[in-house]
């Protein structure tokens, strides 16, 4: 009986021990929620991987594509989907370039990246006007302009404010490389 | 003699009147036709079906049997077969006339390409309640998406009249293809005309797949009266209304090549070729989805061109038998999963089986 007192005691203290091993959980739980907690204003939204860039064949190739492919996106939806698409991906290529610091061609990338994203949503309000409910679409184009704001936010602070472009054979151009990253940012802004 | 046409006609007015029993419950537009026997009565239902499917076999057996005996008004019984289906209620089967009919709506009346765009993307879409693949992209050619444009404006935006309209459609087309073989070889046309899976499957379901078979037949038919321009025309045509005639284009290079060498084109083993090449792909198309019964369609005209081969008339009538019976599983159990899969199969293949032993022990029999 003593014995089998003495190993229940035994026992009862390494539960314990154990125990008090556990009471760190609830910290580490708090922590750990603490830590991710940022990443949930996040967008889930996901842009492409980046395509060919300028000076390669392929992207001359994909350039003709981007025009045929304008005609069969026909329609309100198709138009959301074609700019959306073109945008996402001149962003990409954008970010790509400015990477690898070709400001010049980083900076036309993001203009094209701008007028695609700017023509998006008029062609929802044309597919209200025709009677289409536009309610998911609208929530993709929030989702969208958020990881747009995500990343423009990121390269904005890695880049220049101003760069001076000196071609080969011509003038320098002076690009203003901020500026023209807060007028991206305005216009995704308004679609949030 | 005219009793099995009779009993034909009147089972298939049976099996026109049965197919409501399959309403779907979100049909909103067939609400007065809603029972839901499919769901309570399921072992009835299939043995319901099984039984007026034998029926329209067994009769479908004497036609052939007794072709020439019969002397069948064929502009009567087609007109009279055409007739007692067109009233039948399409989705009892199979769902893809509605999705005929969500991808022209897509098309031309929300105006919008049906390759990029889902039909789920337009909420709140009356049709979506019981389009089945409205996550899916236009599945057919380009060709049929502007062919059905035109049961589509018929229907005048009305849903019932759409429905009927896509189905009258079909139907013209099915006559056509009769009209065709009977010019292609009048011996051949009742097999083809007659077979209770063409008609179960064009008339009642209402598949695009006798489109692309009429444009099939068609291009045969100008090659042999040497228009080769119209001919090209329309095997270019049936393969922009779903792609399986793609397997016809080596048999029209190869009839080119003799022709312009001088050599004379045997339309007999054309036929052949045709039959083998379409079966092959009939084959291989559970790779992609599954082994779906209307596709028979895409073999069973060139079978019916080679009716002076008994024994493969024979084998194509009992396989067609086994292809209908694929849908019993599913009316008993209401599952796709589970036994479904493997019990259809066995369904399929055991008419067959029985056939080929049945005439392997004849020919033992007659040469003992």
């Amino acid at each position: 009986m003593g014995m089998a007192q003495k190993k229940l005691k035994t026992q009862n203290s390494k539960l314990k021990t154990s125990m008090k091993h556990f009471l760190w959980l609830p910290f580490f739980i708090i922590i750990f929620f603490f830590k991710i907690s940022p990443s949930f204003a996040e967008s889930s939204y996901v842009l492409p991987y980046p395509s060919a860039m300028p000076g390669s064949v392929f992207y001359k190739l994909n350039l003709i594509k981007e025009e045929i492919l304008k005609y069969w996106y026909f329609g309100d939806f198709g138009q959301f989907h074609f700019n959306l698409k073109q945008s996402d991906k001149y962003l990409v290529e954008a970010k790509t370039l400015f990477d690898y610091k070709q400001y010049f061609l980083a900076n036309t990338a993001l203009q094209k990246s701008d007028r695609y994203f700017e023509k998006i949503y008029p062609n929802l309000l044309l597919a209200h006007k025709n009677g289409k409910n536009i309610s998911e679409k609208e929530r993709i184009l929030k989702n969208a302009a958020q990881k747009h704001l995500e990343e423009l936010t990121k390269i904005r602070n890695r880049v220049p404010s101003v760069f001076e472009w000196t071609p080969e054979k011509g003038r320098p151009t002076k690009l203003n490389l901020w500026e023209n990253f807060d007028g991206s940012i305005k216009l995704r802004q308004k679609r949030l | 003699m005219r009793i099995p046409s009779v009993v034909f006609i009147a089972t298939l007015i049976l099996f026109s009147i049965f197919t409501y029993a399959f309403v779907d419950a979100n049909l909103s537009y067939f609400s007065i036709f809603y029972t839901g026997y499919y769901s309570t009565h399921r072992i009835f239902l299939a043995l319901l079906y099984a039984i007026l499917i034998a029926i329209l076999f067994g009769c479908f057996y004497f036609f052939i049997k007794n072709t020439d005996k019969l002397r069948l008004d064929l502009n009567k019984i087609i007109g009279l077969v055409v007739l007692a289906t067109i009233i039948s209620y399409p989705a009892a089967l199979a769902f893809d006339i509605f999705n005929y009919m969500t991808t022209a709506k897509a098309l031309f009346f929300y105006q919008e390409n049906p390759y990029i765009i889902y039909p789920i993307e337009f909420i709140n879409d009356p049709y979506l309640e019981f389009t089945r693949a409205a996550n899916k992209t236009a599945l057919y050619g380009h060709f049929w998406i502007i062919l059905s444009g035109i049961p589509y404006f018929v229907g005048i935006g009305n849903f019932i009249l759409t429905l009927f309209s896509f189905k009258a459609f079909i139907a013209l087309f099915y006559i056509g293809t009769v009209y065709l073989i009977n010019k292609m070889d009048k011996n051949a046309v009742i097999f083809f005309a007659l077979n209770p899976l063409v008609i179960v499957e064009i008339l009642v379901s209402s598949h695009n797949d006798i489109v692309m078979v009429f444009f099939a037949l068609l291009s045969f038919y100008f090659f042999f009266k040497k228009r080769y321009g119209f001919s090209a025309m329309a095997i270019i045509g049936s393969i922009l209304i779903k792609f399986a005639t793609l397997f016809l284009v080596p048999i029209f290079t190869a009839m080119l090549k003799d022709r312009l060498i001088g050599k004379k084109i045997n339309q007999g083993k054309a036929y052949v070729y045709c039959a083998i090449f379409m079966f092959l792909i009939f084959l291989v198309s559970p790779f992609r989805e599954e082994l779906y019964p209307w596709y028979a369609i895409w073999f069973i005209p060139f079978t019916a061109l080679l009716y002076k081969n008994r024994f493969l008339q024979n084998l194509v009538l009992v396989f067609s038998f086994g292809l209908m019976l694929r849908y019993i599983p599913y009316m008993v159990t209401g599952s796709y999963f589970g036994p479904t899969p493997i019990i259809r199969n066995i369904l399929m293949i055991t008419p067959v089986l029985m056939f080929l032993i049945y005439y392997w022990l004849r020919v033992l029999f007659q040469r003992s």
